[in-house]
């Protein structure tokens, strides 16, 4: 992969690095030296009256976790432009991701440790709230991809709603003879929509008020060929929606991270403008 | 085994068109070419798709025969079992084909084409529900309104406030609080609402003056530009520092908040570091020839050897530098060996002893407390005072009248000359005891002398101001403007003018261990420490484990430089500004 440099086009990259792996942890590395640093300065000077952001070092590692949180931002726009070769976008995410894990004791080191109910505090808050939800991010796509191929059992995601589909309309059919309060129960069953679920329902993947699931109970037992049959259609419904629904599980819990960590990083960025300006301002 | 094929068409109208008839075969075939038992005139099929083979008991095997698959509820598959009761439901192009039993038993193939442009993979809308989006306020919209509430509640409505108020009310800023980076110190606690009257103008940083419009009596440590010269070359990491510093409009170094930094937590201001002190003491000598002082930079490793402000001429009660550590002397106008008064098994001791708990004494001889009675502050000792503190053993008795002792008055020789000279004019009690002595010799008789009682010459006026009368046991004889007189004596009550010392400190040192009186055969001996006695105890700001950390503010003042006087040291702002 060494030489691969420049040269390297689609062909030829063909072999997956991760980039958390990219280019044997280069950023990996890089980081921790920074860490490193920023540990060492820190431990072996000796400020008075105490360590603060309004040291010297507290200014230079301000300065740089400020450069780091806008560089680290731009991935955003750097993510909508997909290149190759050396600042390649796997390179800028597999540093954005360590670069952005340095930032813990960057950021801490230039607190000094002096946290209070203030707009600094608030910045350095909202930057561990991003961090956090990055971390959770990287642990999401570092193990859940693999999960979620395993419950589709290549079934895509339109082939799911298909199965539901053609399993309701063989239900419609098949429970017209029905009397009205087992129609009622398929009914409510097919009135289910799928996606209806919030955010809670999504992620713990835990549907108490399942209306194929109740309406399976009721039917429960029939002993005439219809109710028979429309109780084995609620059975592979109620099944083809457990995929289905462990299928929005790891999905929700794939992009749910950026929900926080998107609109975080943008709170973050007003933050550290007010905390950067009012430090100027009242300087 | 019948196969019920059910074709459903559907009119222009939208009318459906139900056609159907029944296939009895063990296996029926399925495809785009004509001869296929069900055909499905779509592209997309193959001429020969798949078979539907009868296994018996209502269970059907479907299998694909082409290269294609079909659908079998929705999941693509080359090869299927359905139950016939259970139903199910294939798809094969643009058609479905949903199984199921009809009442006689005959497997019922219901055909229908779909006439939605709905692809097998589904529509984007449908697939969207899998995604959170609209589960979730968008993270745009979320990122925005979060960003301008910071924005306002945190920078816009402080700056706008800051910007509009009327500097002469006493209203604060609004929402400035939360810029407050950490408490104040203690003494400025009561500024924290109002960030204002520190931080005047925006973009500019606190100022001297502002600090001095209210610490109006804080004096300069000394001359700015000798301050300036004795600071010398800053190395040059610091010259960057302080240029990037002036870059942001900082003044220094050596203004107000480089010592006094602020937003640190309640404590207190002062004592900074020694470094702050260091920076220029420690080389003061080449930076600033012509200072007095010796270079200082760490107690424990860089400081010059102590001064005591000692009387050198009691008579005029000048006082002078004396340094310490060696034989020092001074003349404070006594006569007192201390090594006379402490030994144990000395006539002093004996003495003390007999005179015993009736005034405070031990049996094992004098005590320095004895003599030397702290203040009440317990930071230093009062002066001696004779008649509390010698006269015990030193008698100013001079004479007995019935049972009254009639005693000198300490510290008035004119006074001392009346009474001594008084005394010889009454007459003395005769010597006589009763006893008549053979012969004429006896009072009333022939011979008849009336003898005084045998007087010390030293209480008689003519010896008492003598090197070895009543007074001179202590003092000098002088004379002073040709009267007799004593050497007048000088306590002095502090001997560091530039330092603080405190002995409650120190209670649990003995007096000894800085102090040698024991040995001490002179009064003019200068019992005082050096810096090496200091120093068994006491080392720079970084300490070892068993030493104290002694940092240069223990005992020196920067802005109060000489208040090292009479007075205990200022343990807070205020003292320290009124003690200027």
């Amino acid at each position: 992969m060494a030489t691969a440099h420049g040269t390297a086009n689609r062909e030829y990259a063909t072999s997956h690095e991760s980039f958390l792996r990219h280019k044997g942890f280069r950023w990996l590395k890089i980081a921790t030296i920074l860490c490193v640093i920023a540990f060492a300065a820190y431990f072996l000077t000796d400020p008075k009256p105490r360590p603060s952001g309004s040291t010297w070092l507290g200014y230079t590692l301000g300065t740089l976790g400020a450069l780091l949180i806008v560089w680290l931002a731009l991935l955003g726009v750097r993510k909508r432009a997909i290149t190759e070769g050396r600042w390649s976008l796997k390179a800028w995410t597999s540093a954005h991701v360590y670069l952005g894990l340095s930032l813990i004791v960057v950021a801490t080191l230039h607190t000094g440790f002096q946290l209070g109910w203030n707009v600094h505090t608030l910045a350095y808050a909202l930057m561990m709230l991003v961090i956090l939800s990055g971390m959770f991010g990287i642990w999401a796509y570092a193990t859940l991809p693999s999960a979620l191929s395993s419950n589709r059992e290549e079934m895509t995601q339109g082939q799911m709603i298909d199965a539901v589909r053609a399993l309701d309309r063989q239900l419609d059919d098949a429970a017209q003879p029905l009397g009205r309060a087992q129609a009622d129960l398929v009914l409510a069953a097919l009135a289910e929509d799928p996606f209806g679920a919030g955010l809670l329902r999504r992620l713990s993947g835990h549907y108490p008020n399942c209306a194929t699931q109740a309406a399976m109970l009721r039917m429960a037992g029939q002993n005439d060929a219809v109710g028979e049959r429309v109780e084995k259609l609620l059975l592979r419904r109620k099944a083809m929606l457990e995929r289905l629904r462990r299928h929005m599980r790891l999905k929700a819990m794939l992009e749910v991270w950026l929900y926080v960590h998107v609109p975080a990083t943008m709170a973050l960025l007003a933050a550290l403008t007010a905390h950067i300006i009012s430090v100027f301002y009242y300087w | 085994m019948t196969f019920r094929i059910r074709q459903i068409e559907q009119t222009a109208t939208g009318r459906e068109i139900v056609r159907d008839r029944d296939c009895d075969a063990e296996s029926i075939t399925i495809g785009r070419a004509a001869e296929n038992d069900i055909h499905l005139p779509d592209l997309a099929v193959e001429p020969s798709h798949a078979t539907i083979t009868d296994r018996g008991g209502g269970r059907l095997a479907v299998d694909a025969t082409g290269t294609l698959g079909f659908v079998l509820d929705g999941i693509d598959s080359r090869s299927a079992s359905i139950d016939s009761r259970g139903g199910g439901e294939l798809g094969f192009g643009t058609y479905r084909i949903t199984v199921s039993q009809d009442t006689d038993g005959a497997v019922l193939l219901t055909i229908r084409q779909v006439d939605t442009a709905a692809t097998r993979s589904g529509d984007l809308e449908d697939k969207r529900g899998f995604s959170l989006q609209g589960v979730l306020p968008g993270k745009r919209l979320t990122s925005w309104i979060m960003g301008i509430v910071i924005l306002l509640a945190f920078l816009a409505v402080p700056v706008i406030s800051h910007l509009t108020r009327d500097p002469a009310s006493k209203k604060g800023v609004i929402g400035d609080t939360s810029w407050n980076p950490g408490a104040l110190s203690a003494g400025h606690h009561k500024l924290t609402d109002n960030c204002e009257s520190c931080h005047v103008d925006a973009f500019v940083s606190v100022r001297d003056e502002t600090c001095m419009s209210c610490h109006k009596d804080t004096h300069d440590h000394a001359d700015p530009g000798r301050i300036a010269a004795a600071r010398g070359n800053l190395p040059l990491g610091d010259r960057i520092l302080w240029s990037v510093a002036h870059t942001f409009g900082k003044k220094g170094p050596g203004a107000c908040q480089d010592c006094h930094a602020e937003h640190q937590g309640p404590t207190k201001l002062d004592a900074p570091s020694q470094q702050f002190c260091a920076d220029c003491h420690g080389q003061l000598k080449s930076n600033l020839p012509d200072t007095k002082l010796g270079d200082a930079s760490d107690f424990g490793k860089l400081h010059p050897q102590f001064t005591a402000d000692a009387v050198i001429d009691p008579m005029t009660g000048k006082r002078a530098a004396v340094l310490l550590g060696g034989p020092a002397s001074e003349d404070n106008g006594l006569t007192f060996p201390h090594k006379l008064h402490l030994d144990p098994r000395g006539g002093v001791a004996r003495m003390a002893g007999n005179l015993g708990a009736e005034r405070g004494y031990k049996a094992g001889g004098m005590q320095c407390k004895d003599c030397h009675r702290p203040t009440e502050d317990g930071v230093r000792f009062k002066p001696i005072e004779m008649e509390r503190d010698c006269e015990a053993c030193h008698s100013l008795a001079y004479d007995k009248v019935g049972g009254i002792f009639r005693r000198l008055r300490h510290g008035n020789v004119d006074q001392l000359i009346a009474d001594l000279g008084a005394r010889d004019y009454r007459p003395s009690s005769p010597a006589e005891t009763g006893r008549r002595r053979p012969g004429e010799y006896a009072a009333g008789g022939l011979y008849s002398f009336n003898f005084t009682a045998p007087a010390w010459h030293g209480l008689q006026l003519q010896g008492a101001l003598s090197k070895n009368g009543i007074c001179g046991e202590c003092h000098r004889p002088t004379t002073i403007k040709g009267k007799l007189a004593v050497v007048p004596v000088t306590q002095p009550m502090r001997y560091m003018s530039h330092g603080w010392f405190d002995h409650a400190d120190h209670k649990q040192e003995k007096c000894e261990s800085c102090h040698v009186a024991g040995k001490s055969t002179k009064a003019s001996d200068l019992l005082l420490p050096g810096i090496k006695d200091c120093r068994t105890c006491h080392v720079g700001e970084k300490s070892q484990k068993d030493k104290v950390a002694s940092s240069c503010a223990m005992c020196h003042g920067y802005h109060a430089t000489a208040s090292g006087s009479e007075k205990a040291k200022p343990e807070d702002k205020q003292a320290a500004m009124q003690s200027d």
